[in-house]
C-alpha cells in the first residue's frame, strides 16, 4: 500500500540521512523496526565487510584472479536488500554488489565458488569473479559491460506490470554507468511505462580514476530523474537506515503501481577500483581517510549501542559466527573442485549443435595428448 | 634504439605523434590521470594537459561519436576503448558514422581517427575482457583494421594509422603487452598498412596468423623446427587491407598452409584468407588450408587457456596438413 504521507521529499539538495555520524536517530518519524530486524541488518553489514576482506585475501593468495572491493558500500547494499522481498522481487546487480546479493540470501558458498570458478558456481565458471547470479533467488547474473543490465531490468519490470505479479525490480549501478546511452534509454522507457522498478546509483565519486565532475555536469545523479518523469532521491549511502527507509518507500510505491524511482546513494569505496587498479595514481590518501570516518558499520554499531542492543561481547560473538560461516562456505566451495574443461561447450544453446560437438571432440583429443 | 615492450611502445608512439602534430588528441576512459588501465597513455596527461588528453565520461558512444566530430572539425583523435569488448555501446558510431562518412558525403567529409582497443584472451578475463571483435570491423567497408603483435610493429603501424586519413581500428593484443621487449626505433618509423611481416622463414609449410596468436604460432614453429620441419610464419599485421600477395606467394611456393586466430572460428577473418587461397592458388595446394581458431562459444573464464588455439592445437593441424 502506498503510504498516505510520503516520508521523503524527492530532489532534496542535501542527502537524506536518518542517523548522525555518532549514531543518533535524527529521523523526522519514529523508528518502527524490530530489534531483531536491526540486529539482522547489522549482522549483514558485518558479513558483507568480512566477505570483502576474505575475497581480497583470496586474490592476494592468487586463488582468485579479480576482486572489486566493496568496503564503504555496505550501508547501501544492506539497505537495498532489506527493502526487497527475497526470492520474490528481482535484483539486477553490478559487480560491486557482493554484499547486496549476500544479504538477499545468495549463499556465500556460491559467491566463493563463483570467484574461484569451482563446480559449486551456479554460473559454471563462465564469468570472471565478482559476477554472481542466482535464478533461484531472482538475482540476474551480473555482466561486465557497464549499464548493459538496465534495459533488461526495465523489461522485467514491464513484464511484472503486464502480468500483474506485484513484484518489483531493483537495478544497481555506479555513477559512471549513468553516462552510458543504455542508462538513459532504460530510465526513459521505465518512466514512459510507469514500470515497477527502482534504479539505484551507488555513487562512490569515481569510475575507476574518473571523478564525478568529469562524469557529469549535473549537481547530482538524482536530478536526472526529473527529466525522465520520476522522483529522484539523494541519500547518504553510508547511513544504512536512510538507505533502507528510502528504498522501502519507493519499492512499495512501485509495487502499488505508482511507477519507478531513481535513488542515488552517496557512498565511497575505500579500496582501489579493482585488484588490477592502483588508486594512488588518482586519489589523495587523505580523502580516503576522511571517508573512512563515515564508515557505515561504525555508525550503525554506535546506533545499536546507544539503544542498548549491542555491546563488545555481542559484537565479538557476531563477528565470530560470521567468520565461521564464511570459512565453512569457502571450504565447501573449494572442495567442489575446479570446473571441467569440456563444460566450456555447454549452454551456448539449449542443445549442443553438431558443430560444437565437433569442436568439443577436437579439444578432447588435444588435452589427452 | 630502446628496448620496449608493446604497451610502452604504444605510449611512446602516442607521445611522439602528439609532439609532432598538435592536432593529435587522445580521449577515452581513464586515459588521463590514470594513464590508461594498461598504462598505454602513461605520462601523456602530465606532458600535454587535459585539453589534449581527455578523460571522457563512461560512454563509448560519446567517445566514438565525439571522435568523428573532432576529426571532421580538424583534429586527429586517437580514441581508446578500454577493452575491445566494450566497443559495442559505441559500435553504431563506428560502423554507421565513422565508417560510412566519406562515402555517404561523396568525399566531402571524412574521419581521420584511430580507435585503439586492447583485445584478446589469455588473461583470465572471462568473456567481457577477452574477445576478438575484429571480424565485425573487417566486415564494415570504410574501416581499416590493424592488429600488430610486436613492440616494433606497434610503433610503425600506430604512427601510420594516426597519419592515415581514414578511420583505423587499432587492436592491441593485451596478453602480449608485457610479454617481451624488442628494439624499437627512436626516430620516425612507419610501417605501411596492408603489409605482412615474415616472422620466420621456412619451406615445408606456412603458418599465417596475426595479433596475440602470433606468439603461440611462433612457439609451434620452434617445436616443428626441432622435429626438422621448417615452417614459414607470416604475421598479417593488418587485416584490412591485408597482404594477399604475400600470402598467396608463399602458399603457392610451399603448398601447405595453416591459419591461426583466436577469434571464433565461424566466419572469422582467417576464413576469408582461406577462401582467397582456395580461389586463387588452388592448383598449388598440396593440402586444404586448415584453420585453427577460437571455439564458437563465448569466451569462458575457467577454461581461459583451453579456449585459445595453443601450440598443441596448432601442431595437430600442421600434422594433418603434412599427412594429407
Ligand atoms: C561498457 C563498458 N566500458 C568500460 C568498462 C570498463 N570499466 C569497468 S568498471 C568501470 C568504471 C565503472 O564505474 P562506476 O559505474 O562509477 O562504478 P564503480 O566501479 O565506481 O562502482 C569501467 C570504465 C566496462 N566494464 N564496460
Amino acid at each position: 500500500m502506498i503510504q498516505e504521507v510520503q516520508r521523503f521529499k524527492p530532489f532534496s539538495a542535501k542527502p537524506i540521512a536518518l542517523l548522525s555520524e555518532a549514531g543518533e536517530w535524527r529521523g523526522p518519524f519514529d523508528l518502527d523496526l524490530t530489534e531483531e530486524k536491526l540486529l539482522t541488518m547489522y549482522r549483514d553489514l558485518v558479513r558483507a565487510r568480512l566477505l570483502d576482506e576474505r575475497l581480497g585475501k583470496l586474490q592476494r593468495m592468487g586463488k582468485t584472479s579479480f576482486v572489486a572491493p566493496a568496503a564503504g558500500h555496505e550501508g547501501a547494499h544492506i539497505g537495498v536488500a532489506h527493502a526487497l522481498r527475497p526470492g520474490f522481487d528481482w535484483l539486477f546487480p553490478y559487480y560491486r554488489d557482493m554484499g547486496m546479493v549476500l544479504a538477499l540470501g545468495v549463499p556465500p558458498k556460491e559467491l566463493f565458488a563463483q570467484s574461484l570458478a569451482t563446480r559449486a558456481d551456479p554460473n559454471k565458471g563462465r564469468q570472471m569473479p565478482a559476477h554472481p547470479g542466482s535464478a533461484a533467488l531472482n538475482v540476474f547474473t551480473a555482466a561486465s559491460p557497464i549499464a548493459s543490465h538496465l534495459g533488461p531490468a526495465v523489461g522485467a519490470a514491464i513484464s511484472m506490470k503486464l502480468r500483474g505479479t506485484g513484484q518489483v525490480a531493483v537495478a544497481s549501478f555506479g555513477d559512471g554507468a549513468t553516462s552510458e546511452g543504455d542508462f538513459h534509454a532504460a530510465v526513459n522507457f521505465a518512466g514512459v511505462q510507469g514500470a515497477p522498478i527502482v534504479l539505484v546509483c551507488e555513487n562512490n565519486r569515481y569510475a575507476i580514476s574518473v571523478d564525478f565532475h568529469k562524469q557529469t555536469a549535473s549537481e547530482n545523479i538524482a536530478v536526472k530523474a526529473h527529466a525522465y518523469g520520476m522522483p529522484g532521491y539523494v541519500v547518504d549511502g553510508m547511513d544504512t537506515l536512510a538507505c533502507y527507509y528510502v528504498m522501502q518507500e519507493v519499492v512499495e510505491r512501485a509495487r502499488s503501481g505508482h511507477g519507478p524511482a531513481l535513488v542515488e546513494m552517496v557512498v565511497y569505496r575505500y579500496g582501489a577500483h579493482s585488484s588490477a587498479d592502483d588508486d594512488a595514481r588518482y586519489r589523495p590518501r587523505e580523502e580516503v581517510q576522511r571517508w573512512r570516518q563515515r564508515d557505515p558499520l561504525r555508525r550503525f554499531k554506535a546506533f545499536l549501542e546507544r539503544r542498548g542492543l549491542l555491546d563488545d561481547a555481542k559484537e565479538a560473538a557476531l563477528r565470530e559466527s560470521a567468520e565461521a560461516e564464511l570459512a565453512a562456505a569457502l571450504k565447501e566451495a573449494e572442495a567442489a573442485g575446479p570446473v571441467p574443461t569440456d563444460w566450456l561447450f555447454d549452454d551456448v544453446y539449449a542443445e549442443r549443435p553438431a558443430f560444437l560437438e565437433e569442436q568439443r571432440a577436437q579439444l578432447e583429443g588435444v588435452t589427452r595428448g | 634504439m630502446a628496448q620496449l615492450n608493446l604497451v610502452q611502445s604504444v605510449a611512446r608512439t602516442l607521445a611522439s605523434e602528439m609532439a609532432r602534430d598538435e592536432r593529435v588528441v587522445v580521449l577515452g576512459e581513464d586515459v588521463g590521470k590514470r594513464g590508461g588501465v594498461f598504462l598505454a597513455t602513461e605520462g601523456l596527461f602530465d606532458r600535454f594537459g587535459p585539453d589534449r588528453v581527455i578523460d571522457s565520461p563512461l560512454s563509448e558512444a560519446a567517445i566514438l561519436g565525439a571522435a568523428v566530430g573532432m576529426a571532421v572539425h580538424g583534429l586527429r583523435p586517437v580514441a581508446e576503448i578500454q577493452f575491445a569488448d566494450y566497443v559495442y555501446p559505441g559500435f553504431d558510431q563506428l560502423v554507421s558514422q565513422a565508417a560510412k562518412l566519406r562515402y555517404r558525403s561523396g568525399g566531402q567529409f571524412y574521419a581521420p581517427m584511430v580507435v585503439r582497443m586492447p583485445a584478446g584472451g589469455g588473461v583470465k578475463g572471462g568473456h567481457h575482457h577477452s574477445q576478438n571483435p575484429e571480424t565485425h570491423f573487417v566486415h564494415t567497408p570504410g574501416l581499416k583494421v590493424v592488429y600488430p603483435s610486436s613492440p616494433k610493429d606497434a610503433k610503425g603501424l600506430l604512427t601510420t594509422a594516426i597519419r592515415d586519413d581514414d578511420p583505423v581500428v587499432f587492436m592491441e593484443p593485451k596478453r602480449l603487452y608485457r610479454a617481451f621487449k624488442e628494439e624499437v626505433p627512436d626516430d620516425e618509423y612507419l610501417v605501411p598498412l596492408g603489409k605482412a611481416r615474415v616472422r620466420r622463414e621456412g619451406d615445408d609449410l606456412v603458418l599465417v596468423s596475426y595479433g596475440g596468436s602470433v606468439a603461440e604460432t611462433l612457439k609451434a614453429a620452434d617445436a616443428l623446427a626441432e622435429q626438422g620441419i621448417s615452417a614459414q610464419v607470416l604475421d598479417l599485421r593488418s587485416l584490412l587491407p591485408w597482404d594477399k600477395e604475400a600470402v598467396l606467394e608463399v602458399v603457392a611456393r610451399v603448398g601447405r598452409v595453416v591459419l591461426v586466430s583466436e577469434a571464433p572460428k565461424t566466419a572469422g577473418f582467417i576464413s576469408e584468407v582461406a577462401a582467397t587461397i582456395s580461389e586463387e592458388v588452388l592448383d598449388a595446394l598440396l593440402a586444404p588450408p586448415v584453420r585453427v581458431a577460437g571455439f564458437d562459444t563465448p569466451y569462458p573464464y575457467a577454461q581461459d587457456r583451453a579456449y585459445l588455439p595453443g601450440v598443441n592445437r596448432i601442431l595437430r593441424a600442421v600434422q594433418a596438413v603434412l599427412d594429407y
